[in-house]
């Protein structure tokens, strides 16, 4: 089969925008604040998707966006320029979110909800999920929901695994131990394949970028 | 099996978007698509539109609520961290004598005062003795009638009710109205205070000066708290001016300046303190700004 | 001229017996009665008949020389029951000053923490809550002084939202406000969560028809007339006619804009063409009743 065209998201093409996420984060740090309220507007929406995918709790997620683009107020001259904005706001953004969940003293939080499977992926989903994974979906797909959620702490998060522990309500010690049982799993799941014990290179690299 | 690396300007459709916001999308297709969106505007945009959007409304006003009342400055901060409130905070923010301004011009008038004490020391100023050790008492008499004087201003803008613009708001709500009168009242104290300690200090005067200036400050100002429960606190403050320069004129003109501040005023003063603090007590419900019967 | 007997059957959340105030020779009220319940009560009358005094009393701000009052079942007089009823109060006073230099969200900042808001967040959500409601949110940061006098209304309005109160006291809110703001205003009003007691003052009947379903007229201190304003329309009935020139036995007279002169008097002559009456012709026949007393 043939790889298919996807439908352009109408209306919005990357750089047609008035200002880019850099210059109104420039424009935040002197102060403006139509800036910011900019910024939200682009923001704000997958910020909250991805949070709650973390915290089942709307209120707590309600919170962490609020304080997030208050902290991206108060410390938009630290961003240097290197880090793709939505990234910026996306470390903020999981940080508050463990305040936030730090804050409740009563750590109620559940790993994301339980993927409903009656979702059927489109073939063009299944593309998507092959050209990102591949075998290594798969093999992700085949961890325990706890190792799970500390690679994807660590790794698609990029927290510590402090940070990680409050996530996911385990102590720190925890997470380590997850993350290095996760690895083994699945160096030995893709040991499998021919394409030898580790995973490829530019798969790693797939990762990397988030 | 390996399929090739997206094209550029290939996006995830509409249906995978409304799923992943719905949360019910597996978890690798969660990362796939995450890690999708950290590339893509494009994406991000249209994904919002598959979030609640009264929900992003409302913390978006939320948002502009917080930037706009401002966390207080280093100042708040601080005070937040030792455990300060930050709704008392905030209240003495509304406080008019706490007003960069008032204070300033407090501080010029002492500026002036002290000033022109200390040009007398000097001998810059016609009909001044010799400059040496002992410092003429007569050069005080303006200082010391003034700086209590502003403490008691200071302190009487804050709890008056025709300085508070909302004054009638802050009579119609629940919020203790004896609570917000002593914590304007304490804080315009200490405020005015500081100033007028500092100047003591510049002023010729004898080294005990800034410390005696302390209590006929707070006997002043309790006492026209405690007179604003009884008579009108506009009168209340008129008098208390009076009974300080009363005594501190007829001292200035018989050369004798520093008895004000000296072992039996201070001692008096001690009392009217103590005096004040025992009205206060019993009468503190008619504190209301506003309620006066 | 008979006060109307009221047709609300609703439970009565407010009550005043005999309530009477003067100013020096000036008697504000003179023996006021009335009753609120939930919903709109307009409060209908010329400057200087007492409306201010009246909600001023109401809204534990003032006292009166003879007469109680009673909201919620709790007596103002009592310190404890006064305070209970300001937690549920909201106020807008006539005049209402600002502190000119604070943004519109930090004063109602202020005010929230009046009204007891303590936690930062939840006070960032009511004000923001109230900014959308009076349509104020894009003006969150900007200083009062910077704003026009229908925003300052406005935000007088908004402020006396803070903490959805139950009985809210508007003391001529629609006054600065242009024809949509009005629209605007009735909107908000009817929209309001819980249903609490409204009373609003004002001197310009076509508010009163347009917003209230329930009146009072107040004249020179005394109440009268209770009803709706069908029925306040009604006593105007046979009492208005329109003709093509002045008539000297009308009390009043004015040209209309289709250039044909509208009357209002105790009797209309014979044969005279008869117009129905509004809200307006009724107020009017009051007032001029009561001058001529």
């Amino acid at each position: 089969m043939g790889a298919r065209e996807w439908p352009q998201v109408a209306g919005m093409r990357p750089g047609a925008q008035e200002r880019d996420d850099a210059a109104l984060l420039r424009a935040v740090a002197r102060g403006d604040d139509d800036a910011l309220a900019a910024l939200y507007d682009r923001h704000a929406g997958w910020l909250t998707v991805r949070l709650s995918r973390r915290c089942a709790m709307p209120d707590m997620v309600d919170h962490a966006v609020q304080d997030t683009f208050l902290a991206v107020w108060r410390e938009a001259g630290s961003y240097r320029g290197d880090a793709d904005v939505a990234a910026f706001i996306w470390g903020i953004g999981v940080r508050r979110l463990i305040d936030a969940i730090r804050r409740d003293q009563v750590s109620r939080r559940l790993p994301w909800r339980a993927a409903q499977p009656e979702a059927v992926l489109s073939a063009e989903d299944q593309v998507l999920v092959g050209i990102e994974h591949g075998r290594l979906g798969q093999a992700l797909a085949g961890l325990s929901p706890e190792l799970r959620g500390a690679i994807e702490a660590t790794v698609l998060d990029g927290l510590t695994c402090a940070e990680a522990g409050i996530l996911l309500g385990v102590p720190e010690g925890t997470v380590k131990s997850r993350c290095h049982r996760a690895r083994v799993a699945l160096r030995a799941a893709l040991a499998g394949d021919q394409s030898g014990p580790e995973p490829p290179a530019h798969r790693r690299q797939a990762w990397g970028t988030s | 099996m390996t399929s090739p690396l997206p094209a550029a300007g290939e996006h995830a459709g509409e249906d995978l978007l409304a799923s992943y916001a719905a949360g019910t999308v597996e978890p690798v297709v969660v990362w796939s698509v995450e890690a999708h969106l950290t590339r893509c505007a494009a994406c991000r945009g249209a994904l919002s539109g598959h979030v609640d959007q009264r929900r992003l409304a409302r913390n978006r006003g939320v948002l502009l609520v917080r930037v706009a009342i401002g966390d207080g400055g280093r100042v708040h901060r601080l005070l937040r961290r030792c455990g300060v409130p930050d709704h008392l905070l905030r209240l003495l923010a509304a406080t008019p004598s706490l007003r960069g301004s008032w204070l300033l011009s407090v501080i010029g008038v002492l500026a002036v005062v002290a000033g022109e004490a200390a040009a007398f020391r000097h001998g810059r100023m016609p009909g001044a003795g010799p400059a040496i050790g002992y410092q003429d008492p007569a050069v005080l008499a303006p200082f010391l009638l003034v700086a209590p004087l502003l403490v008691l201003a200071v302190v009487a803008v804050a709890f008056l009710p025709m300085f508070d613009p909302a004054s009638r708001l802050a009579v119609a709500a629940p919020f203790s109205g004896v609570t917000l009168l002593l914590v304007r009242t304490v804080c315009a104290l200490a405020a005015a205070l500081v100033p007028v300690v500092v100047a003591a200090f510049v002023v010729p005067g004898p080294g005990w000066l800034p410390a005696a200036l302390l209590l006929p400050s707070l006997a002043l100002s309790a006492f026209t708290l405690a007179a604003a429960t009884l008579v009108d606190p506009r009168a209340a403050a008129v008098m208390a001016g009076g009974l300080w320069a009363a005594p501190a004129l007829l001292l200035a003109t018989s050369n004798a300046p520093l008895l004000i501040v000296q072992h039996h005023a201070q001692v008096a003063c001690a009392a009217v303190l103590c005096a004040s603090a025992v009205v206060l007590l019993i009468r503190r419900d008619r504190l209301e700004m506003g309620w006066k019967r | 001229m008979e006060a109307m007997k009221t047709t609300n059957v609703r439970t009565a959340v407010v009550r005043a017996d005999g309530l009477s105030r003067r100013y020096g020779a000036v008697r504000a009220l003179d023996g006021v009665d009335l009753t609120l319940g939930r919903g709109i009560t307009g409060l209908l009358g010329p400057n200087g008949a007492g409306k201010t005094t009246l909600l001023s009393i109401l809204a534990t701000v003032g006292e009166p020389d003879a007469g109680q009052v009673s909201a919620f079942g709790l007596d103002p007089r009592n310190a404890a029951e006064r305070v209970e009823i300001r937690r549920r109060l909201g106020y807008l006073p006539q005049e209402l000053g600002y502190h000119r230099h604070f943004t519109a969200a930090a004063f109602l900042d202020y005010v929230a923490i009046l009204k007891e808001i303590t936690d930062r967040r939840r006070r960032a959500q009511e004000v923001a809550r109230v900014l959308a409601a009076t349509g104020l949110e894009d003006r969150a940061r900007t200083r009062i002084r910077a704003l026009s006098g229908g925003m300052r209304q406005r935000l007088g309005i908004a402020q006396a939202l803070l903490g959805e109160p139950e009985l809210l006291i508007l003391d001529e809110p629609t006054a600065g406000l242009d024809p949509e703001q009005r629209l605007r205003f009735r909107e908000l009003l009817s929209g309001l969560p819980g249903e609490p007691v409204i009373v609003l003052s004002t001197h310009q009947a076509d508010d009163i028809a347009a917003i209230c379903p329930r009146v009072v007229v107040l004249l020179r201190g005394q109440v009268h007339f209770t009803g709706t304003p069908a029925e306040l329309a009604a006593t105007a009935d046979g009492r208005v006619w329109a003709a093509g020139e002045r008539d000297p036995r009308a009390h009043l007279s004015w040209r209309g804009g289709d250039n044909r002169w509208r009357h209002i008097g105790e009797a209309s002559p014979a044969g005279a063409e008869l117009v129905a009456p509004t809200v307006e012709d009724g107020y009017l026949l009051l007032s001029h009743a009561a001058d001529a007393r």
